[in-house]
């Protein structure tokens, strides 16, 4: 019998032979909340898991961030909790996006991570501090391996959890992909699809660079 | 998930570590246990950059075969507060995205590794903890897989201990159960006797930090009193330190 | 052009259908029956205008069918076509479907038949009681209580207070308890009025779903708990007091709170074999390793 394989031996060897998903493919857009039911619609038709109707979400995402000594950016990383059921917190890195033009959909190294209860206060432990907090709620539809959601961000208003406002009166719409590394084809599947949203939503890939 | 305990094996003069560990697992298998697979138990410890005011936190990162999809995390603030986390392995990657704010201590990096034994519910593991490939000692993990309450059975596996290891096997729960303290209501630490608590994974991980820890504090007493180190490891476990038996320890049994 | 001819013979046939109709109805109402000369006459020139008429239309009937030609394509009937069945056996996939529900139901005649046969000559039964012709006695219905009954008799057992139970009903009016004892185990029990028909035995930490009452336990202690289980469930078994049976059972159920707590009686030790004493006498609940009882 062969011996037990380290925890970080057989992480490197998914990350060798590109099976662990660290990638995120992501086409950006939003609609008005007038023409949302139409973008339903739309979705309804083209996506998988609509057997009954579309799956909701209602997360609170909190964004911590770390400075690290001798590094400009600071680490930040995203923990999203279920606050309309039981799940496991999930925490996320998002690296900075790849400057190639020619791609069709932003490309970003992701790492998700699920965490149990206690990720907040560890990271705070670490040195972490909170950046910003909102919730997203919205609907979350599937499309062979693409994930399409389309959320309502909500502010928060401390000492006010029962009412809070929504930040804008439209809808973001978020196409992604989070893929191992070499599997490039995936952009140009996610333009079609875009395509196919078009000209109710304009899925773009977001420059946050350019943004003031 | 069941309970489970550690209890360290004292070495006997003259002994190795592979010839005990190979003498234990026979000792199971006359008993009716059977043999099925290996485990590993690993630890690495990341130190922060010392910050002024601040005081040096270390995360502890630990991985359990029996969990293999699980890092287990322990934070302690250096002021005595200790957070612990459960996460994916993925976990990992993100500690090596804070390298410039904790730096893990190679030296410490201490594993516990060898055969895994089934019988009936229970499940015993014949560890020997290495740290930089150099033997530390004997560490046997037993578990009882169908209780979640250590008050419940822990008549049953110190029995079923002292039955196939032939030492005695103090009366009192293992000090990891009456030891620990939480933070009341009152913002005050008082002592909470684990035995009735429901038992988690994390608590098999947390053991085996505290037994670690026990085997990195007694290196540095060994070094720093040259060489005449007294126990500390929860029992009077002999040193030898036999680089050369490293290798044959718990893979007896291909 | 077609088309108005086929109309225009239509229109014809229903006038033709439309007088007969009038000329038969006619004749039925009869006369007013004072035998008046006047009327009479009146009645059967009336008549014979009608017939005249008749006859003059079928003439015309006859002629516009005449000159109705065979038309070369396929009307087109708009949305009507909708209306007619498609009654083609290839374009329905009503075949496969029919042979399937036809295997199936076979499959269940089969199956049903085995079953009733083996029923039949299971002497174990305890829910059905047929009364032998020599002993006549008074049928218990002991399995169709009402439904309430079974939740007021858990009610009133004296649990202890590591004892919960909680009731629910899958099977119609037929009661399932599940029972959790400490933090040791939980036991699903099956009823059937107030029999126990079934016990399923699994760990603390396990899910024992509603759906599923029949897997049995991953860990061998429990599922050797539950072996011992059915023969209590067996022992306990009381048609003429089930309520007593119940009560009894439960007792003896609770009392493996201690299942990982005490020693065997006999031996003294805690394990044997890698378990623990699994069995718990039926009268005075002490605990025993499987191996120890008989010796």
């Amino acid at each position: 019998m062969s011996t037990v394989a380290s925890a970080r031996e057989s992480l490197s060897h998914a990350l060798q032979n590109r099976f662990l998903p660290n990638l995120e493919f992501l086409l950006q857009g939003s609609i008005l909340d007038s023409a949302v039911e139409h973008l339903m619609h739309r979705l309804k038709g083209l996506c998988d898991n609509v057997d009954t109707s579309p799956e909701t979400f209602h997360d609170l995402e909190v964004c911590m961030s770390l400075r690290q000594p001798n590094q400009n950016a600071p680490l930040t990383l995203r923990v999203r909790r279920a606050l309309d059921r039981d799940a496991p917190f999930q925490m996320r890195y998002l690296g900075q996006p790849e400057v190639d033009q020619r791609k069709p959909t932003l490309v970003r190294s992701c790492m998700d991570c699920a965490c149990t209860n206690g990720i907040l206060e560890f990271l705070t432990e670490m040195g972490f501090r909170l950046d910003f907090e909102y919730i997203a709620k919205g609907f979350m539809f599937r499309k062979g391996r693409m994930k399409i959601t389309v959320s309502k961000l909500i502010k928060i208003i401390p000492g006010k959890q029962q009412d809070n406002d929504p930040i804008s009166q439209s809808y973001i719409v978020e196409l992604s992909v989070v893929a191992p590394n070499g599997q490039e084809s995936v952009g140009e599947e996610m333009r079609v699809f875009a395509d196919q949203l078009k000209p109710l939503v304009q899925l773009e890939k977001i420059d946050y660079k350019r943004l003031p | 998930m069941g309970v489970t305990v550690l209890q360290p094996y004292p070495l006997p003069d003259g002994k190795s570590g592979a010839h005990i560990i190979d003498l234990l697992g026979k000792r199971l298998l006359s008993l009716g246990a059977t043999h099925a697979g290996q485990f590993l138990v690993d630890c690495e410890t990341f130190i922060s950059t010392p910050q002024h005011g601040a005081p040096t936190r270390a995360v502890h990162v630990l991985h359990n075969s029996e969990y293999p999809a699980s890092t287990f995390s322990m934070i302690d603030n250096g002021t005595g507060k200790q957070v612990s986390l459960v996460a994916d392995n993925i976990f990992d990657l993100l500690m090596l995205k804070m390298t410039a704010t904790f730096t893990s201590k190679k030296q410490t990096k201490i594993e516990s590794r060898g055969a895994r034994f089934e019988y009936g519910d229970f499940v015993i593991k014949l560890g020997s903890v290495t740290m930089m490939e150099h033997f530390k000692g004997i560490l046997i993990e037993i578990e009882y897989r169908p209780c979640v309450m250590l008050s419940y059975c822990w008549e049953m596996i110190r029995e079923m201990l002292q039955g196939f290891l032939g030492i005695n096997v103090a009366k009192e729960y293992p000090s990891y159960f009456t030891t620990q303290t939480i933070i009341n209501a009152m913002g005050q630490q008082q002592v909470h006797p684990k035995q009735n608590d429901i038992y988690e994974p994390m608590d098999t991980v947390k053991q085996y930090l505290e037994h670690f820890t026990n085997y990195r504090k007694h290196v540095q007493m060994h070094t720093a009193m040259g060489g005449t180190g007294g126990g500390g490891v929860g029992g009077p476990v002999v040193m030898g330190m036999q680089p050369s038996s490293v290798g044959g320890a718990g893979m007896g049994r291909a | 052009m077609i088309m108005d001819k086929l109309n225009v013979t239509l229109t014809a046939v229903k006038n033709l259908r439309s007088n007969v109709r009038q000329c038969f109805e006619h004749l039925a109402d009869g006369t007013d029956g004072e035998g008046v000369e006047e009327s009479r006459n009146k009645f059967v020139h009336e008549f014979q205008e009608k017939y005249n008429n008749i006859n003059s239309q079928l003439r015309e009937v006859e002629q516009l069918i005449n000159g109705l030609q065979v038309p070369p394509t396929a009307y087109h009937l708009g949305n009507t076509t909708y209306l007619a069945q498609e009654t083609s056996q290839d374009r329905q996939a009503l075949y496969p479907q029919l042979v399937n529900s036809y295997k199936w139901i076979d499959k269940v005649h089969d199956h049903s038949f085995l079953a009733f046969n083996n029923l039949n000559q299971n002497t174990l039964r305890r829910s059905y009681n047929y009364c032998s012709q020599k002993r006549q006695r008074l049928p218990f219905s002991s399995f169709n209580n009402d439904p309430d009954h079974i939740e007021k008799l858990l009610s009133e057992i004296n649990y202890p207070t590591h004892t919960t139970y909680k009731v629910f009903r899958p099977f119609g009016s037929n009661a399932v308890a599940i029972v959790t004892i400490a933090n040791v185990l939980k036991a699903a029990i099956v009823f059937k009025g107030v029999l126990i028909e079934w016990v399923t035995v699994k760990g603390f930490d396990e899910q024992l779903d509603h759906d599923d009452l029949w897997a049995e336990s991953r860990y061998e202690v429990f599922r050797k708990v539950q072996e011992h289980t059915h023969s209590a469930m067996l022992h306990f078994y009381s048609p003429t007091l089930p309520d007593l049976a119940v009560k009894s059972y439960m007792t003896w159920l609770n009392s493996h709170y201690k299942l990982f707590l005490e020693p065997c009686k006999r031996c003294g030790k805690f394990i044997a074999n890698g378990l623990p004493p699994t069995r718990r006498d039926l009268r005075t609940l002490e605990p025993f390793h499987e191996e120890c009882r008989n010796c």
